[in-house]
């Protein structure tokens, strides 16, 4: 019986023991939202879609992501310009859907669409969680800030004439039997 | 028969079988750029390559270009053959442009699968690569000859397989070019294959450029109904809305191809103007109400006036589902008709050829490219059903001789012996060139039903059976009208045309008319009669998926499906019923439900402008009667209602021949024609490939081929009236006065002007069954201003 008392008594210390330890130690806790964690710029969070380095919208709409989506929450139509430049008439993400794996960063042929660190977005209506081409826009390269697809891809879009882009021969004369 | 090994694998197969297709057979997939099955090989693109182990070839070597042979031992999988073709995928890639993401063909690629599959995926050349610059070929094909991989299955396809020669290869070693000798529109009205042939995006769809890949794509298996072959296709749709449409392989019809008609003539399914809601007297109501308020007043009309006030009209262009529905509704209201024969010439012709063909002489495309002799009468293959003539082409190919019998100017893709003569000279030139064909063993007797009459069908039916009795392989093959034209015959019991209608609604007896999936305005020879008699009426219904004059004139308007989203059965030429499936689910298009910015930001269960109903829904429901609930119990309730559709049951992967043995229909009395008075020349409408039937004048890219309206002559009838080649001349007759271009043409019957329908032709110079004559003072030449 008195030993039960004493076992009762010294884990009733012991617990009070490590809590009152902690008055002396410095807390762990960061006290979000005063204080923000600076994160890794690869976390994976809100999703955006970038420019290349003249300004231009990168997003080409190849449907890429929206292929290797595994939730299906991205959709959008491609669309042509005057200058021939495939673009993304209109460009949909549903975040409320979206579980931030980062397939379409990595599906990506023109680094346009990619993930952020802001994980900050949640929203209380449902239909808020679903944004579009103007909501992911911004007006910076992010990752991959030298990349312009379409100085690589050959096809005529209204910066350079066939030939004049990296890495091109000039147009070949077909009518000479030259070497 | 030789017998090789493939893989450890023995097979036998017919002498001459390349090694490639020997494997296809034991379903081993050869990797293959150039080979085409439809093309043959050439050997171009090296990607085939097997190791030769054992027997009379030795070491890496072609399969597409090497014949099986006894002892053959072939293996692909052998690591020089493997590494021979990664190089070869490594090579083709050196110059290939990194431009897969805006590339339409990406997702379809054969050059992509091939180079995924073979592993080549970082480049390790660092030289520079080949650029070309491309051309303009028209508003159908897109070129971008960077992606050019030199397989030659373009010119191939293009020169060999279809024969024509604007489109060809310059330039030689590495900087061979595939296009035109200078930019321009490609010629021949089956460019579009050139899209679905490239292995690679040389070639991409202009029209449906940028509008999806084919991963997101709804791909369902249809049957094109622009003309009366019924070609198979695959149809592409995409957010409620076709996008694209592609050749489907058919053993018996089409085999791998199909007309650009049939590729671009869609775009009347979804463009803006298309009919979506119901109109009553000018007043927008939803699908449902029109079709209630059409149901009681022509319920209450058949009170007043008894059930002969009332008249249905159909056409060839709907399904055999709304055909058969307008023949149960008039059974059973006992409403006037239903009549089907409101095509440009009387369907006189169209009917005759249905009861002319049976199994035994009926022939299909497939027959045709067998044939060693062909005589084609009054039919014009590349304007009435352009894949005849790339069948005609095969035949030709490998040695028939083929004689054409027709008025018109013919330019068709290969040689030919034309034979011009006017309408009433063709039972002549029919009989004496009925000879030629004596030297023969398989002729084949193609007979058009637009522009004869049904005494010339019978006599090139009696032809064929007398071929037949001299122990050929003989056939006949009719072209027709319109999609359903066999199914329409096959249905019609009345026999009447719009012009009976017409009568007894001058006369007072018809006080409604409900007309299903027709224009009168483009079918009705005489316009100021027939608005006349619109007039007289106390109510007119139109129900249609086009927006036609009638439609909108119409006292009700009911909103109809189109093939795409209703399916239907069509019965081509030759009797061959096939289903189509609906490719998509109908309603409003997103891209106009968003119009043209991304879609509506709310969720909805309901999908907007779903409540239209299908035209043969709509005829049940017109007499009050639930329509049959899914499209299996249609079908059920037409085999079970009427006895020439029985044998839809046996309904299979090529379709059922429906044929019309067991109809009791005496034939009409054969009519002569009347001949054409001295100092008169015949006005001779012709259908023609872009714009000529109702559905494909509204694809905009077609109207942009079709070209000015154009009045043909022969140069004999132009030197007398002193008209030369481009001047314009202005025709009076009938109260009409037309301005057309003038085009003068060589190997075509004197005495005849023929000019082809056009989307901007609006006049109908087509008295039904009767032939136009116009004196030469109504020919006047208009000065060039």
């Amino acid at each position: 019986m008195i030993r039960a008392v004493i076992d009762i008594i010294v884990s009733i210390a012991a617990g009070f023991y490590t809590t009152g330890r902690h008055l002396f130690v410095r807390p762990v806790t960061e006290s979000y939202p005063e204080y923000k964690r600076p994160l890794p710029a690869r976390s994976r969070a809100r999703i955006i879609l970038t420019r290349d380095p003249e300004g231009r919208e990168r997003c080409v709409a190849c449907y890429l992501c929206s292929g290797v989506c595994p939730v299906n929450c991205i959709s959008m139509q491609a669309a042509e310009d005057s200058q021939g430049r495939r673009y993304a008439a209109w460009f949909r993400i549903n975040f409320g859907r979206c579980i931030y794996c980062g397939l379409c960063e990595q599906a990506c042929p023109t680094s346009a669409i990619q993930l952020t660190p802001d994980f900050e977005h949640i929203r209380r209506d449902i239909l808020d969680m679903v944004f579009e081409k103007q909501d992911l826009l911004v007006d910076l390269c992010g990752k991959d800030p030298d990349y312009d697809f379409y100085q690589h891809a050959g096809v005529v879009v209204g910066l350079a004439g066939k030939g004049d882009h990296i890495s091109e021969n000039p147009p070949v004369n077909t009518r000479t039997n030259m070497p | 028969m030789p017998k090789l090994i493939i893989d450890n694998r023995e097979i036998e197969v017919p002498e001459g079988t390349k090694v490639i297709k020997a494997a296809e057979k034991l379903g081993i997939y050869i990797p293959r750029f150039c080979f085409h099955h439809a093309l043959g090989a050439v050997g171009a693109c090296r990607v085939c390559a097997v190791k030769f182990q054992e027997g009379p070839v030795d070491g890496v070597q072609m399969s597409c270009m090497i014949d099986a042979q006894d002892g053959m031992k072939v293996s692909t999988a052998d690591p020089e053959a493997a590494d021979f073709r990664r190089s070869v995928i490594e090579w083709l890639m050196l110059n290939h442009p990194h431009d897969c993401p805006v590339c339409d063909e990406g997702g379809h690629c054969l050059l992509q699968d091939l180079t995924v599959a073979g592993g080549h995926g970082i480049r390790r050349s660092k030289g520079r690569k080949r650029t070309y610059t491309d051309q303009y070929l028209g508003p159908l094909v897109y070129h971008e000859m960077n992606r050019c991989i030199q397989c030659y299955r373009c010119v191939r396809f293009y020169r060999e397989y279809s024969g024509y020669s604007d489109l060809g290869v310059t330039g030689i070693a590495g900087r061979v070019y595939f296009g035109r000798l200078r930019e321009g529109i490609l010629e021949s009205p089956f460019a579009g294959n050139l899209i679905d042939i490239c292995p690679t995006g040389v070639y991409t769809d202009r029209p449906s450029r940028y509008t999806g890949r084919r991963w997101d794509f709804e791909r369902t298996p249809g049957v094109c109904i622009h003309c009366s072959l019924g070609c198979r296709t695959t149809v592409s749709a995409r957010y409620r809305q076709v996008v694209r449409v592609e050749g489907r392989f058919s053993q018996q019809v089409n085999r791998d191809f199909i007309c650009d008609r049939g590729r671009y003539g869609f775009y009347y399914a979804d463009r803006p103007g298309r009919p979506r809601n119901g109109r009553i007297n000018g007043q927008t109501v939803s699908a449902q109400q029109a079709v209630e308020e059409a149901r009681d007043r022509l319920q209450r009309i058949t009170q007043e006036h008894g059930p002969e006030a009332v008249g249905i009209i159909g056409s060839a262009r709907s399904s055999l589902q709304t055909l058969s529905a307008l023949v149960h509704l008039c059974h059973t209201t006992g409403w006037q008709g239903p009549v089907f024969r409101n095509t440009w010439i009387a369907g006189a012709a169209a009917d005759a050829a249905v009861r002319a063909l049976s199994p035994e002489n009926a022939f299909s495309m497939r027959e045709i490219e067998t044939a060693d002799a062909i005589l084609a009468v009054g039919a014009d293959p590349v304007n009435e059903a352009p894949m005849l003539a790339l069948a005609m082409r095969q035949a030709q190919r490998t040695g028939a001789e083929i004689i054409a019998i027709d008025p018109r100017p013919l330019d068709w893709p290969f040689d030919f012996a034309h034979l011009a003569c006017r309408a009433e000279e063709m039972e002549e030139t029919l009989a004496s060139a009925a000879e030629r064909l004596s030297a023969s063993r398989r002729p084949v007797v193609i007979c058009g039903t637009e522009i004869t009459d049904d005494g010339i069908v019978m006599q090139a039916a009696d032809l064929v059976a007398g071929l037949r009795g001299s122990d050929k392989r003989a056939g006949l093959f009719c072209t027709m009208p319109q999609a359903n034209s066999f199914g329409a015959a096959l249905l019609d019991e009345s026999n009447a045309c719009a012009a009976d209608l017409a009568d007894r609604i001058e006369t007072g007896q018809i006080r409604a008319l409900a007309v299903f999936e027709s224009d009168l305005w483009h079918v009705f020879p005489d316009r100021s009669r027939l608005s006349t008699a619109l007039e007289k009426l106390d109510l007119l219904v139109s129900v249609d998926f086009l927006d036609t004059p009638l439609f909108e004139n119409a006292d009700i308007g009911i909103p109809s499906l189109t093939v795409f989203e209703a399916g239907g059965i069509y019965v081509n030429q030759e009797g061959r019923a096939q289903q189509v499936r609906p490719a998509h689910t109908g309603g409003l298009p997103i891209a106009a439900a968003g119009l043209g910015d991304h879609p509506p930001r709310s969720f909805s269960p309901d999908v907007p402008g779903r409540d239209m109903p299908a035209a043969w829904a709509a005829a049940f429901s017109l007499s009050g009667q639930a329509p049959p609930e899914t499209d299996a119990q249609m079908t059920a309730w037409m085999r079970d209602n009427f006895a020439v559709l029985a044998d839809l049951a046996h309904m299979e992967a090529d379709g059922v021949r429906l044929f019309a043995g067991r109809k009791v229909s005496i034939p009409d009395e054969a009519q002569i024609p009347e001949k054409k008075p001295d100092q008169f020349l015949e006005l001779l409408p012709a259908p023609t490939i872009f714009g000529g039937e109702p559905m494909s004048g509204h694809s905009q890219c077609l109207r942009e081929l079709a070209g000015l309206p154009a009045v043909w002559m022969a140069r004999a009838d132009a030197d007398r009236l002193g008209i030369a080649d481009d001047d314009r001349v202005s025709l009076g007759f009938e109260n009409i006065e037309v301005t057309l271009n003038v085009r003068i043409s060589d190997p075509m019957a004197q005495g005849v002007l023929v000019v082809y329908r056009h989307p901007d032709i609006d006049w109908q110079p087509a008295p039904d069954g009767k032939r136009i004559f116009i004196s030469e003072d109504q020919i006047r030449r208009i000065e060039k201003a």
